[in-house]
Order: structure tokens, then sequence, then C-alpha cells
């Protein structure tokens, strides 16, 4: 019986081993042959470089910028998109009426092309844009895309944007989940209406909340399309992320063993980060009692 | 062998779903030969730009060569640009699925492609003589051949960059044609500014602080070209900048910036809406204009110039940067598609009505030395007199490096000197050494 099981067992669990070696663990070793070599996925003949490609990357000023370009969507993104999502949560969980309504069309965005909504981004911050005309009459002349803290700021509230949707849901889930009797036997304790949602709601939707940081923080590692749609990683390299580093160095220059390099440093990268980032939220949840 | 079974479940299950993932097609086998009819039939596969004009005209011309062949079938399909043509390319010649010839090849990436042993020396084909006679193009493609002495790529066409100014803006300043020298630009930049303040500037293009290497192509190059009497700025593994001329042109660049008359911030169509009154200007823009700002009408409200150059030289020798891109035969393809591809491009060039066909529809100059001369192509300079300053400097233009790395060399002008320059970060001289020092360090 036990065998038998034992056969089940990997049957069903065949499908996922099967799409793991196909599209995890197979590019992976590929990735990590290519990163060894100097080829370019054409030429006839290549040769083993050791890891040379990874001294180089580490030495790349591109690629310092693409890391710690991480980290800094990271603390505009995360706090923004997370709080916005709380709130248009709460606002339609409180909702009696077009509660799933209001949700898909916050949900919208997130099925928006990036191609489309970075154009038309980059048509509201064009220097003749009512937007900025506007802004300069009352003295305010921005340079949107050309400053690297504004262009950082920018990527990051389309990101938002597009991502609130999403992550609203999930925590619409999560405050769905929560007991009416709960909010109605800490009234009887006393718990004021101005205490009800971080005495109440935050704590018990620490699951919910839990799942959306690990996502979004996840985001932030592979930030493309708006950085390539709107920026390029400019301005010098201030919007510069792994995965543009990574297309530039395969598509651009053709240097398949590098960029496979900088692809296994971005995935280490993002393996420490979003494990030590795990860490800390757990943490987090157990002092304040929340697990 | 029990422990074995679920092993074997599993990778017979992977082989199932791999084989289901195949298209069953391999990409020699698509561009193969066919002997299903009696005679041997060779097909090749034509890439195509990927847009519906350049498809069109290949398809009907590969239609045409079909009825007088027999022997060939030519499958043409648009280049699929995800996320751009040359990436697809690549991945089509990576996953041994490339086409036999394909259009819209610059001569960077062909630069890349033959580095990569991708691409057959066309020179060594035969037939190939006799395209460059037919097709009177003797002295277009000299500047072509690559620093192997091998040429690669057969240009169809080569597009020499012109400058647009507003000429509407230009009559109100006093202006009745464009400035031809660096002091004329700069005197026009002094009135703009002080009739327009903040509402207009000379040069409005976002793209004049972006470092990405094509960029170049359309500001320093045209410039540098202007400037230098054509010197090539690279020449294969060797930096052969000239300096007087580049540290010209990114003083004239800085004196711009000092005038306030540069925009370098994201701005919408600043030429056709007037927020800047000088641009790069490609004959595949009148299409546009003419659908979307009719108002823009040659010769009344823009003209065209070639690149204006430093006061010591004179304006009528100015050269100006070649957008051009060709056709190239893929290595991967066997010896009987070669030949097949390039005795079609062979039958194509024999008839210059196939270039005026193209000119006609797509607007760009074909290749060629006699284009203002030849009677097949005046009707059609004729009836788009905008076209004419293009076909007068066809020889007049210089086609971009064949240096496999025009990538990262591109970049490096824009990141240590151009854009700099353009931002007020960096002194011209200053940027000039910086430039050529990395670039020397990139050639290395």
């Amino acid at each position: 019986m036990d065998q038998r099981n034992n056969k089940l067992g990997w049957l069903f669990t065949s499908p996922y081993l099967i799409y793991s070696l196909i599209f995890f663990f197979g590019p992976l070793i590929w990735s990590f042959f290519l990163s060894i070599t100097d080829w370019d996925l054409i030429a006839p003949t290549f040769n083993f470089v050791g890891f040379a490609n990874f001294m180089d990357a580490l030495q790349d000023s591109s690629v310092h910028a693409a890391f710690w370009n991480t980290y800094k969507f990271m603390m505009i993104f995360v706090p923004l998109v997370i709080v916005l999502a709380i709130g248009v949560a709460v606002l339609v969980h409180g909702l009696h009426r077009f509660k799933s309504l209001f949700l898909i069309g916050f949900f919208l965005p997130y099925l928006s092309s990036g191609v489309v909504s970075a154009l038309i981004v980059k048509g509201l911050l064009s220097y003749t844009s009512p937007v900025n005309v506007s802004l300069r009459s009352i003295g305010l002349d921005i340079n949107w895309l050309g400053s690297p803290f504004s262009a950082l700021c920018v990527v990051g509230a389309i990101l938002a944007w597009k991502f609130t949707g999403y992550y609203a849901l999930i925590i619409t889930s999560g405050l769905e989940s929560i007991d009416k009797e709960v909010y109605e036997a800490a009234a009887i304790d006393g718990v004021k209406d101005s205490q009800r949602f971080w005495r109440i709601t935050l704590p018990l939707l620490y699951p919910s909340l839990y799942t959306t940081l690990i996502l979004a923080f996840g985001v932030t590692f592979g930030i493309f399309t708006e950085v390539y749609q709107l920026t390029g990683g400019g301005p010098g390299h201030a919007t510069n992320t792994w995965q543009m580093e990574i297309f530039k160095q395969a598509f651009q220059n053709m240097q398949v063993g590098y960029a496979s390099a900088v692809a296994l440093l971005a995935s280490v990268a993002t393996f420490i980060s979003i494990f030590v980032i795990r860490k800390i939220l757990e943490i987090w949840g157990k002092r304040n009692g929340w697990v | 062998m029990k422990k074995k079974t679920p092993i074997l479940l599993t990778a017979v299950a992977a082989l199932g779903m791999l084989s289901a993932c195949s298209t069953g097609q391999g990409g020699q086998a698509q561009t193969g030969n066919n002997s299903s009819n009696g005679g041997k039939v060779t097909t090749i596969e034509f890439w195509a730009a990927p847009n519906p004009t350049q498809q069109a005209y290949w398809q009907e011309l590969a239609k045409a060569y079909e009825a007088t062949n027999d022997k060939v079938k030519i499958n043409v399909s648009a280049i699929k640009e995800s996320p751009t043509s040359e990436a697809s390319i690549q991945s089509a010649i990576a996953a041994k699925s490339a086409p036999t010839i394909s259009e819209n090849i610059n001569r960077g990436f062909a630069a890349q492609l033959s580095n990569s042993k991708a691409l057959v020396p066309l020179d060594t084909l035969e037939g190939y003589d006799e395209i460059i006679q037919s097709r009177s193009m003797t002295k277009t493609i000299e500047p072509w051949k690559f620093a192997d002495g091998h040429q690669y790529v057969l240009p169809i066409y080569s597009n020499p960059m012109l400058f647009g100014w507003r000429l509407d803006v230009l009559k109100e300043l006093g202006y009745n044609e464009p400035p031809k020298t660096y002091s004329e630009v700069l005197e026009v930049t002094k009135k703009l500014k002080a009739k327009y303040g903040d509402k207009k500037f000379l040069w409005a293009k976002p793209d004049l602080a972006d470092p990405t290497a094509w960029k170049r192509w359309f500001d320093f190059y045209m410039l540098y070209d202007a400037a230098s009497n054509g010197n090539k700025f690279i020449e294969g593994d060797k930096f052969t900048g000239d300096e007087k001329a580049g540290t010209a042109v990114l003083t004239f660049v800085d004196n711009l910036r000092k005038e306030n008359g540069l925009l370098s911030r994201q701005v919408t169509d600043p030429f056709e809406n007037g927020t800047g009154i000088f641009t790069d200007v490609g004959p595949w823009t009148f299409t546009t204009w003419a659908a979307k700002y009719p108002n823009l009408k040659f010769n009344e409200t823009f003209a065209l110039s070639m690149p204006p150059v430093p006061d010591d030289v004179d304006p009528a020798q100015s050269k100006t940067f070649a957008d051009t891109k060709g056709l190239v035969i893929y290595a991967s393809s066997t010896k009987e598609q070669q030949q097949a591809a390039l005795d079609f491009i062979k039958w194509v060039y024999s008839d210059a009505k196939n270039d005026a066909k193209w000119f006609e529809q797509t607007n760009l100059p074909p290749a060629r030395d006699d284009l203002s001369t030849n009677d097949s192509f005046k009707v059609i300079l004729d009836e788009k007199p905008q076209l004419k300053p293009y076909a007068d400097n066809v020889p007049n233009a210089v086609p971009p490096m064949d240096n496999a790395k025009y990538n990262d060399l591109q970049t490096i002008i824009g990141e240590q000197a151009f854009n700099k320059v353009v931002k007020g970060e960096i002194a011209p001289t200053e940027g000039w050494a910086a430039m050529k020092a990395a670039l020397e360090k990139a050639l290395k």
C-alpha cells in the first residue's frame, strides 16, 4: 500500500517536477554554463573564461547601479503601494454595494500594458504638457525624467498605480476573513473607533500583509518595461535595473555569457534579499504577537 | 528497479511535454530543398523589415521572381520585434532557425553578426559584382567595405540624415534660409531666445541627454561627419577620431546650451509643435507629417539642410551620417540557398524600376550613385521635392562604424562626452579627452 501511495505521490507531483525541470533547473544550468563562457550563442566556437564574467560584472558600474537601484525602488514603491492598497481595501471593504465593481476597477491597471501606461505618462510629463505648463506658471519647473530622484519616483509611482488594485484584492480578502464578532467584542471591551484599525484590523491582517509585502518586494527585482520605455535606465544609470542590464548585455551588446553572469548575480541578490526580508517580517510579526 | 519507476515516469512525461511544445519544424527543414515536384526547388526564407510597406514590396517582388524561375520558392515574412528585430535575429540564429536572407540590417549589427561568423561575405558569391555594376552603386558601396576587406551587407537604402529647420520661425527672426555655420546658428539661437524665452528652443530633443547607443547617429555623428569631412571615427579596432572636429562639435553644443538653446527634457513632437526649430529629419517622417501635421510644408514651414559646420569649414563640403540598412545572407543556410538568394537580389536590382518602386513606396533613397541623374527616379523627385535634398546627398553620407562593439562604443560617446556637455556637466575638451580614453580602453 505504501509503495502504491509512493507511486501515486510521484505521479501527482510530476507536473510540477516536470515544470521545474524544464523551466527552472534546465535554464539555470544552461545559464551557469553560458556564464563561464564568452559565447554569444551565434558564433560556432566559444571559450571557457572561468569566473571572468562574474569578476567583470562585480566591477561594472552599471551592475552596481542595478543592484542599488533595486533597493531605492523598494524604498519608494513598497511603502507607497502598501499604503495605497490598504487604503483602497479599507474603503472598498466599507462599501455595502458594488464592492466587486470597485475592486475590478482598481484591478484594471494591473492588466494594462506597461508600454501603454509608460507612454501615457511620458506624454503627461512632456515639457509642453498642461501639467508642466501649469507647474511652470507657478514657478515649479520639474525635470521629471531628467533628474535621478524624480525619475525613480516616477517609475515607482507608475508601478504603485499598477499594483495597488492587485494588492488591494489580497488585503480585501484578508479584511473579509476578520470575524465581525472580534470588533463587537473589542467595542464591549472599550476599544475606541480610532484604535480599531491599529489594535485589531492590522494585527489580524498580518497574514495577508505578509504575502503582499513579499510580492511587492519581489516586484522591484523584476522592473523592466516601465524603465525601458520611460528612462532607458537613465539619467546616467539612475534607474538602471537588473532586468535592463541583462537585456542590454544580452540583446544589444550580444554578450550572452556576461549577461548570464549578471542574471545569476541578480538571482543571488534576489534570493538573499527576499530571505532577509522574510525573516524581518516574521520577527516583526512575532514581536507584536501577530503570529 | 522500483525506485527507478517514478523517475522514468517523470522523464517520459517530460519528453512528452517537450515534444508537445515542438512545432515539428526544424529551422533548416523550413529553408531546405524540396524535390516534390520533380525538379529541385530551392526554398529561401526572406525576412523583411517589420513594417507592412516593406513586407508588401518584397512579397510582390518574390512572387514576380517565382513566376520567372520555377526552381525557387521565396517565403517572405516580417522580422519579429520581440523585443527588437536584432534580438529576434539573434535568437533565430541561436535556435538554428535563421532565415536565408534578411533586410533591415545596419552596419554595426552586421559587424556583430560577421564577427560571430553568422554572415556570408557577399563578395564571395557569384554574381555579386554584377549587382554592384547593374545597380550603379560602386561609389556608394565603397565605404561599406568591412575592416577584413569583405562586404557583408548590400545596402538597400542610404539615407543621408538632414537637419530640418522651422522656416516659418526663421522668417520671423529675419532669415530666409537655414544658417550654415556654427556662428550663424548661435546668432539665430540668441534672436530666438530674445523673442520667445523659454517657449522655444533651438534644439529640443530628449535624446540629447540619453546615452542609448543608436541615438548618437542622429546628433553627434551628423555634426561630427560634417565638421570632419566624413572622417571615420573608429576604423576597425582603432580610434581614429578627428580631435579638432570633435572638440568643435562639443564646443558648439556647449555654446548652444549656454545660450539656453537646448531642451533635453521629455517633450512631445517638439519640432512639429514648434518648441524646437532644428532637428534631424529622415524621409520616413514625411508620411507621418502629412497625416498628423499637415501644416508642415516643405520650403514653406520647414526647410532641409546638411548639418551646420564650424566657421572654418566650407558648408558646401558638409557631410552627414548615413542612416542605411541593407540585406545580408546568413551562413547557416545551404550553399544552394545562399546562391539562390543572391540570384534573386541580382534579378531585383537588374531593373532600376524596382528601386524606383521602393523609393516611391518607402521614401527611403535607394543606395545608388545615380539617384539624382537616373530618369527612373526623376518623376518621384519631381512629385516629392522634399526628397531631392536626400537624393542629392547620398554620396555625402557616411555609414556607421563596422565595429562589433558599436553599442558599447556609442554609449561611451554619450556617457563620457555628448550627454554631459548637453547637461553642462563637463567642458568640451575634457569630455573629448574622457571619451577618447574610454573608447581606446574599450577597443583593446
